[in-house]
């Protein structure tokens, strides 16, 4: 397995990242701006700023085809500023601003499939779907407020665009119609549902053990979902038919901590990572899933390569309860795990996928 | 009424849509268990003591940790609780280990760890009266007949040490049979025991 | 090195491993802010359950995690009144000085003698394990800077006394 490739932007958190569709340039949440890296050689190096944002932007997706820029920040002002769309035009990136009407942060955008359409989470208790409308050349936004009783943290699209899985600190994963008119095409029926009116629940998932969603995401063919909480477990659930409760509902506690992000790799294999800063890999269908362990490659580290007085090594774990001291961690992510999106894929099998946490740095796995 | 503070009034209390007043409720999932009451509690225990004198700890701690009361009353909890560490204290540092993985493993053995994980939390804070308010301080001698130190060798463990070293050895064990992501799981777990 | 001072470390260790899992949380209740949720005590979804580790009744630590912040009190153990004072006085030191310790809180928990206070921010610019081990740290050394100063105070108070009765031989 080829060694991933690792680029350590910055010394700052990296809130989100997006890699256009020719993977050349890469887009990164620092702080209140959104910086655009394109790639020289194995490299990536500092090109643009996206600037226009009060606070910390939360969350950055660039449409793979249209190209269009979409960032989120957890400002808030009287003029709604927390979201705007960026378009590359010849004189530079052209900001346009997105009628949110929230009044709490921003937390979480991504652009549905289609692009014609993209959804923002936030800490009002509401999704803001939003959609462009000709006549008057502006985004605006309809609201999917009911049953969240909490923040937003995490969303994620059908391939067909219109239904919409949210997780929230109210431990709840949740499934929406975000149907609008004029915009969509209906839907086929499935498992989810057959019509499928804005703001239909589609689905309402909580653990036994609660804990708040970090991450959640529809397998490729969309008859699945997988989300992860803060209580160390992923979840997948397999539904039925529509109003019925689903088919399976599997929950993998994990003896790891809370995992934050995860992908499918086709229907048999999630790729999950979160605070042990390394990615975990998933095994399972409808019959059981299980961890298979971890994707770091960690067997070439020699380990001790410190040499300490075995004084010194029995001391530290009598006083401490450790056996080393060290300030480098063994993982190629030196702190959290943020964010793991699909690099390259192909039909829903992913070879490759990209993860950027709090160290600042964006590596490249081979999946 | 003319004497109410108005500003001293904290209204997102009285407001129903605000995040103060979220349901907690909402976070129980819908599996819980039928409460049980003490007496059910005293059943059980009287059960698991059974068992215990019957030369089966790890039977014990099962079933222990199988009938903890999830959705009780706090009686009945109470009771419950002192099942569990009367089960830890009964079973010898030896064995720990091997009962230990015994009872993770299985059908339900991950539930099983998460809820002993839970009572020795749970057993490490109600054991130290008042674990939230300062315990008014130990009678100790006027400060100027100075023997308080000589009195004071004695309370220099403080009291309940002989419990918590158990169940600070069952926590050093069940960490690494379970994980650190069962002590996140009592964070998150609104099911208390 | 008393037996059970091993594993009560142990205990606090992986229990701040768990707890330290914190991130970016922008507060619901008012616009615009960014508040340890621990502190601000709005919503309580976003409060997790507490924990307690106890060595014994004079030596404890509770740990309070929250989406963004995680406060952790501890109780140093305190044997006779002359402890009682240096712990005191060894605490208030450090609280006095609060800033320049970053993750000290002002004030303790009620029931606890010194509190500390790690946000995301912290998290993400120290290493967690490091923030780990200094509160692992301080609770051992502030044992033995305990009775160390106890032995000094106790050696001082013997000397003077020799001296005041010296006149008497």
């Amino acid at each position: 397995m080829a060694a991933p490739q690792v680029h350590h932007l910055f010394h700052a958190p990296i809130a989100d990242h997006s890699f256009s569709s020719d993977k050349k340039t890469l887009a990164v949440a620092r702080e209140n701006n959104v910086e655009l890296y394109q790639q020289s050689g194995n490299k990536f190096a500092l090109s643009d700023e996206l600037k226009g944002h009060e606070k910390t932007v939360t969350s950055v997706d660039i449409a793979p085809n249209s190209g269009r820029i979409v960032t989120c920040s957890q400002d808030v002002h009287s003029i709604d500023r927390n979201a705007y769309v960026w378009e590359q035009t010849p004189t530079g990136w052209k900001p346009t601003l997105v009628l949110l009407r929230i009044n709490r942060a921003a937390t979480f955008v991504r652009w549905s499939p289609s692009e014609q359409k993209f959804a923002v989470g936030s800490g009002a208790r509401v999704i803001a779907v939003c959609y462009f409308e000709e006549e008057n050349d502006w985004w605006i936004s309809k609201h999917l407020k009911k049953p969240i009783r909490s923040t937003i943290t995490t969303l994620a699209w059908h391939p067909n665009s219109v239904l919409l899985a949210a997780g929230s600190t109210d431990s709840h994963a949740r499934v929406f119609s975000s149907f609008i008119k004029g915009i969509d095409t209906r839907p086929e029926p499935s498992a989810w549902g057959e019509r499928l009116p804005f703001n239909t629940i589609c689905g309402e998932y909580l653990n036994d053990t609660a804990g708040w969603i970090q991450g959640v995401a529809f397998s490729p063919s969309g008859n699945a979902l997988a989300f992860t909480g803060h209580d160390s477990s992923v979840t997948v659930v397999y539904p039925s038919a529509p109003e019925q409760p689903p088919r399976a509902m599997l929950n993998i506690a994990t003896r790891l901590l809370p995992l934050n992000s995860l992908i499918w790799n086709g229907e048999t294999e999630i790729i999950a990572a979160g605070h042990d800063c390394e990615p975990f890999r998933f095994h399972g269908d409808e019959n059981g899933w299980q961890l298979a362990g971890s994707l770091e490659n960690k067997a070439g580290e020699a380990r001790g390569a410190r040499e300490e007085s075995a004084l010194n090594m029995f001391r530290q774990m009598d006083l401490k309860g450790q056996a080393q001291a060290d300030t480098k961690l063994k993982s190629t992510h030196q702190n959290t795990v943020h964010t793991i999106r699909a690099h390259e894929e192909a039909n829903g099998v992913v070879s490759s996928f990209s993860t950027s946490g709090v160290d600042g740095r964006v590596v490249i796995w081979n999946a | 009424m003319s004497q109410i503070n108005y500003r001293t009034i904290n209204i997102d209390a009285l407001d129903p849509e605000s995040s103060a007043n979220f349901p907690m409720e909402s976070l129980l999932p819908a599996t819980l268990p039928q409460a049980a009451s003490a007496s059910d509690a005293a059943n059980a225990a009287a059960q698991v003591r059974q068992m215990l004198r019957g030369g089966d700890p790890e039977g014990a701690l099962r079933t222990v940790l199988d009938t903890a009361p999830l959705g009780g009353d706090d009686r009945a909890k109470e009771v419950h609780l002192a099942t569990v560490i009367d089960v830890l204290q009964g079973i010898r540092q030896g064995e720990m280990t091997r009962i230990l993985e015994g009872v993770c493993s299985g059908d339900g053995g991950a539930e099983r760890a998460d809820c002993l994980m839970k009572y020795l939390y749970k057993g490490m804070s109600s054991a130290a009266p008042g674990s939230g308010t300062q315990t008014p301080k130990k009678p100790v001698s006027p400060q100027d007949t100075g023997f308080s130190q000589i009195q004071a060798r004695n309370l220099g463990e403080g009291g309940g040490g002989q419990q918590m070293s158990v169940l600070l050895s069952w926590h050093e064990r069940l960490v690494e049979i379970a994980g650190t992501g069962s002590i996140v799981r009592v964070m998150t777990d609104r099911r208390t025991v | 090195m008393s037996q059970s001072l091993r594993p009560y470390l142990q205990a606090v260790r992986s229990s701040l491993t768990a707890a330290l899992t914190i991130s970016n949380f922008a507060s619901q209740t008012s616009e615009r802010h960014n508040c340890p949720e621990v502190e601000a005590n709005s919503s309580p979804e976003i409060l997790l359950n507490p924990l307690h580790i106890s060595r014994n009744e004079n030596e404890k630590v509770k740990i309070e995690p929250s989406y963004n912040s995680v406060r952790i009190s501890i109780r140093i153990k305190q044997a006779d009144e002359i402890e009682h004072i240096l712990v005191h006085k060894f605490t208030r030191f450090l609280t006095q000085r609060a800033e320049s310790f970053f993750i000290l809180r002002r004030k303790p928990v009620e029931g606890y003698d010194i509190s500390f206070l790690i946000t995301n921010f912290h998290t993400e610019k120290m290493l967690t394990h490091k923030l780990i081990d200094f509160v692992i740290e301080f609770m051992e050394e502030v044992d033995k800077e305990i009775s160390e100063m106890k032995l000094f105070l106790n050696a001082r108070a013997r000397f003077v006394a020799e001296s005041f009765l010296t006149p008497f031989d």
